[in-house]
């Protein structure tokens, strides 16, 4: 009986210790496997290609995917925060605020260089600031509007750069945290402000090797960045595919690891499909969204009533469920992205007109809007869509649709893609347009700017002027407290998508990004012109 | 001979400036420009002011006549100007996907020719025998098949069964010839097999027209092998209207392969030519419809030449 109990104890402790073994030895797999590896050359397809090589005047990802990991920013958001919100430190260390909130001092870090071996100081970012505040004449600063708030970019020493700014601006740091603001070096400005139109030399984790147009971007480490032990790729290699179908062909024979704008559901499924566990799938609600432009210059979409009643006739919870099986829409959303902290929770976006999940009373209260309007029952008009599939023309289906619900005839005219914003929503040709929003950094200022009055936002395509919206984007802009800026915020959002309707919001889009399996290190933000510097990216082997 | 030649040459620059006139205007007449879709586009910061200092620094808020006068004046000192889009220099831009788009069209053509001409002789010479119905079946298969559809047959194939794609870089033929015919076999295949099925019912309807000719009796009554018949009398003799195909379709080939460079992402002339439409950049639309106007010329000059070495009776006046 002792020697079976003896043997029994003996057998359970040997147990235990080949368990504990085998856990040690799985963690220890799991913990070399998370551990990131340097060696490797990243292949990417880029589905644009960069008109040229200077990021403060171009406006599209085609500059940023090959190119943003030959520079640094100011700030950067946090390459590990899924809702690329949280700005962090690139060539900055540290950073105060002044009281008033008017003063931005910056730390820049010492011991950077630029790839030509020469030391980054304050200097450099003060006259790279400079070109995107107040470009010199003949340079073209895309995004210089987002700017008109700073008074002053100076330098007050090798490390320190101060931002003044006319008021206070609660997206400030967001603003400086921009995808686009690569840190060029000032002699190189002072002499050509333009050199950086046909060259590359920043600070970045990788040097330029190549560009072939119309074909591929070449980069290699750059042995001598300051971050010590990054970026963990040998280099990489950007290959320009415009075609869709050739994308997926790329990763699905190996000929790339990822393509970092988005696929659409069904090219996600067909990888994930053809490839199973060598693939990995990444999801994010998008910070790009269709809207309809309801022209106020035209009757009757000058009455409130009408465009209230064309957004409760959307059944915005049946369409995302539907639509995002074919296209690259998903989530109802308001003016901010879900799941970003200045969000509208969902239980408080239902009260907005057209997202209440009782769609029969919706409707009946969208007839009933028309019938006090003076709408005849049949009402027809023209809604002009863009000439792009994806997802414009399933979206443009579906309004349509909905539409027909309340009895409302509307006949679409798709317009040529390139004409569109030029010959359409620029010069008012048009009752309803589909327009666009889509933000380069997931922030409010961005994403509701154009709603201002058109006399203060040239992409206001609905035409409309609107002094008390205009009061409540300056509120929320300026304010310090985020509590407070969020209150104002859903001010906001209620005026424009409720009370006036001013525009309506169809679904959010949905980006989906199938990449290899052995891409480590990279995290999917709302935004495809975030985190793209590849210093944190490794390959598995 | 040379006085006809030269006088061709001197014709080829009023059809060359009739072409300048047409492309350069109708770019005008299509909606939007290069400068609001490169900066306006969907961007909420766009001024008005911005998109006017852009024009004026491309020269596009010159009257139109002041353009075309600049452009036709840089043309004549060969100096096609830069490129709207990008900002380089036109000839650099056409010469990085020139090789691509030549090695394509001359892949593309020897595939035909050596499927063509075999096939559509064997096909008259065995007229209504099985032989011929399978040329003509394999011909019309060919002209019924689009070469991108071909082509996105052949990717899938290459996934779904080798698990291989071919390469997405291009690599000249000199630097490394199996990465090169590893990328261009396919389109070169996909292609050939749709111009091979136009040129093989040429080849068939010429054969057969030329082996009822006369000159062929006597030559079979006068006890001739039959090879050297068919190939010194017949083939000779039936190759002009198979060679103005076959020309004229190696010119198209030149910068109207879009589909199928966009199938196989190659960077050849028929996706700049797209994208420069697509852009408005008026200078390299400009300079790439002349360039497919020149080769076309230039090819239909060399098709004229060769009628004279084929068939002698054609004299140049």
């Amino acid at each position: 009986m002792r020697h079976s109990l003896a043997s029994r104890w003996l057998s359970l402790v040997v147990l235990a210790s080949l368990s504990c073994a085998l856990v040690g030895w799985l963690a220890a797999r799991s913990f070399a496997q998370d551990k990131p590896r340097s060696g490797g050359e990243l292949i990417f397809v880029v589905p644009s290609e960069p008109p040229s090589y200077d990021a403060h005047r171009e406006e599209t990802f085609g500059v940023i995917h090959p190119l943003a990991p030959h520079y640094n920013t100011l700030l950067r958001t946090d390459p590990f925060d899924r809702t690329g919100t949280k700005p962090v430190g690139d060539l900055a260390e540290s950073w105060t605020v002044s009281k008033d909130g008017r003063t931005y001092t910056f730390k820049i870090r010492k011991g950077v260089k630029f790839h030509d071996g020469s030391e980054l100081t304050a200097k450099d970012v003060k006259a790279s600031y400079d070109k995107i505040v107040f470009p010199p004449q003949g340079v073209a600063s895309d995004r210089q509007g987002q700017y008109t708030n700073v008074e002053a970019v100076q330098a007050l020493d090798p490390n320190t750069v101060v931002f003044r700014l006319k008021f206070p601006q609660g997206s400030f740091l967001s603003s400086v945290a921009s995808p686009w603001n690569w840190i060029y070096k000032a002699d190189i400005l002072a002499k050509d402000p333009r050199w950086y139109e046909t060259h590359v030399m920043g600070t970045g984790p990788f040097t330029f090797v190549e560009h072939v147009k119309g074909s591929h971007w070449v980069g290699k480490k750059n042995p001598n960045y300051w971050d010590k032990g990054k970026p963990y790729l040998d280099g990489y290699r950007a290959i320009f595919v415009k075609d869709s179908a050739a994308q997926v062909a790329a990763v699905r024979g190996d000929r790339a690891h990822i393509q970092f704008r988005g696929f659409s559901p069904a090219e996600r499924d067909s990888l994930v499909q053809a490839l199973g566990p060598k693939i990995t799938v990444q999801e994010s609600p998008w910070d790009c969204v269709l809207l309809v432009a309801l022209n106020h210059e035209k009757k009757p979409f000058d009455d409130k009533r009408v465009r209230r009643a064309l957004t409760l006739a959307l059944d915005r919870y049946q369409g995302s469920q539907a639509l995002s099986k074919i296209a690259i829409v998903k989530e109802v959303a308001g003016v901010v992205v879900p799941g970003t902290p200045f969000a509208t929770p969902p239980a408080e976006l239902e009260k907005l007109a057209g997202y209440s999940r009782d769609i029969a009373k919706s409707r009946a209260e969208a007839k009933r809007l028309l019938k006090e309007a003076g709408v005849p029952d049949g009402f027809s008009f023209t809604f002009k869509n863009r000439g792009i599939p994806m997802p414009y023309e399933p979206v443009g289906v579906w309004l349509i649709d909905q539409w027909r619900q309340i009895g409302v005839n509307v006949r679409q005219e798709v317009v040529e893609a390139a004409a569109y914003y030029g010959q359409v929503l620029r010069p008012g040709n048009y009752e309803a347009a589909m327009d666009f929003q889509c933000g380069y950094i997931v922030e409010p200022d961005l994403d509701v700017y154009k709603f201002q009055s058109k006399e203060i936002s040239p992409a206001n395509y609905s035409r409309y002027t609107d002094k008390t919206l205009d009061d409540l984007f300056t509120k929320q802009s300026r304010a310090q407290d985020p509590e407070e800026r969020k209150k104002f915020i859903r001010d906001f959002e209620k005026r424009l998508l409720d009370d006036e309707a001013h525009y309506l919001y169809t679904l959010q889009w949905h980006r989906i990004i199938p990449h290899s399996a052995r891409v480590k290190g990279w995290t999917i933000t709302p935004s495809h012109y975030l985190n793209n510097q590849l210093d944190t990216v490794w390959l598995t082997q | 001979m040379t006085k006809y030649v030269v006088k061709r040459l001197l014709l080829m620059i009023p059809t060359l400036v009739g072409v300048a006139v047409l492309v350069f205007f109708l770019m005008r007449v299509v909606p939007g420009d290069v400068v609001e879709l490169r900066f306006a586009g969907e961007s909420s910061f766009a001024s008005k002011e911005n998109l006017d200092k852009e024009r004026a620094r491309l020269g596009l808020d010159k009257p139109l006549w002041k353009q075309f006068v600049d452009w036709m004046g840089g043309i004549a000192r060969l100096d096609f100007g830069v490129s709207m889009w990008t900002g380089a220099p036109i000839i650099e831009e056409i010469r990085l996907r020139f090789a691509l788009s030549l090695q394509l069209a001359i892949m593309s053509t020897l595939i035909a020719v050596l499927l063509a001409i075999p096939l559509g002789v064997l096909a008259a010479l065995k007229q209504d025998t099985w032989v011929d119905y399978a040329v003509r079946i394999f011909s019309i298969a060919g002209l019924a098949t689009p070469s991108f559809w071909l082509g996105i047959v052949f990717i899938l194939m290459l996934l779904i069964v080798f698990k291989w794609l071919p390469p997405m870089v291009y690599t000249p033929f000199w630097v490394n010839p199996v990465q090169n015919l590893a990328q261009l076999i396919w389109p070169a295949l996909a292609v050939g097999y749709r111009y091979s099925a136009v040129a093989m019912r040429m080849t068939r309807s010429a054969m057969l027209e030329v082996l009822r000719e006369d000159y062929i009796r006597t030559a079979r009554a006068k006890g001739l092998w039959e090879k050297l018949i068919l190939s010194r009398h017949a083939l000779k003799n039936a190759m002009l209207p198979v060679l103005t195909v076959i020309a004229l379709e190696f010119a198209f080939l030149m910068g109207g392969l879009v589909v199928t460079e966009q199938v196989f992402n190659l960077n050849g002339l028929g996706l700049l030519f797209v994208e420069s439409v697509a852009h408005r950049d008026y200078t390299l639309t400009q300079a790439l419809v002349l360039l497919v106007a020149a080769v076309f010329i230039f090819v239909n000059f060399l098709v004229e030449l060769a009628y004279a070495w084929i068939d002698p009776r054609i004299k140049f006046r």
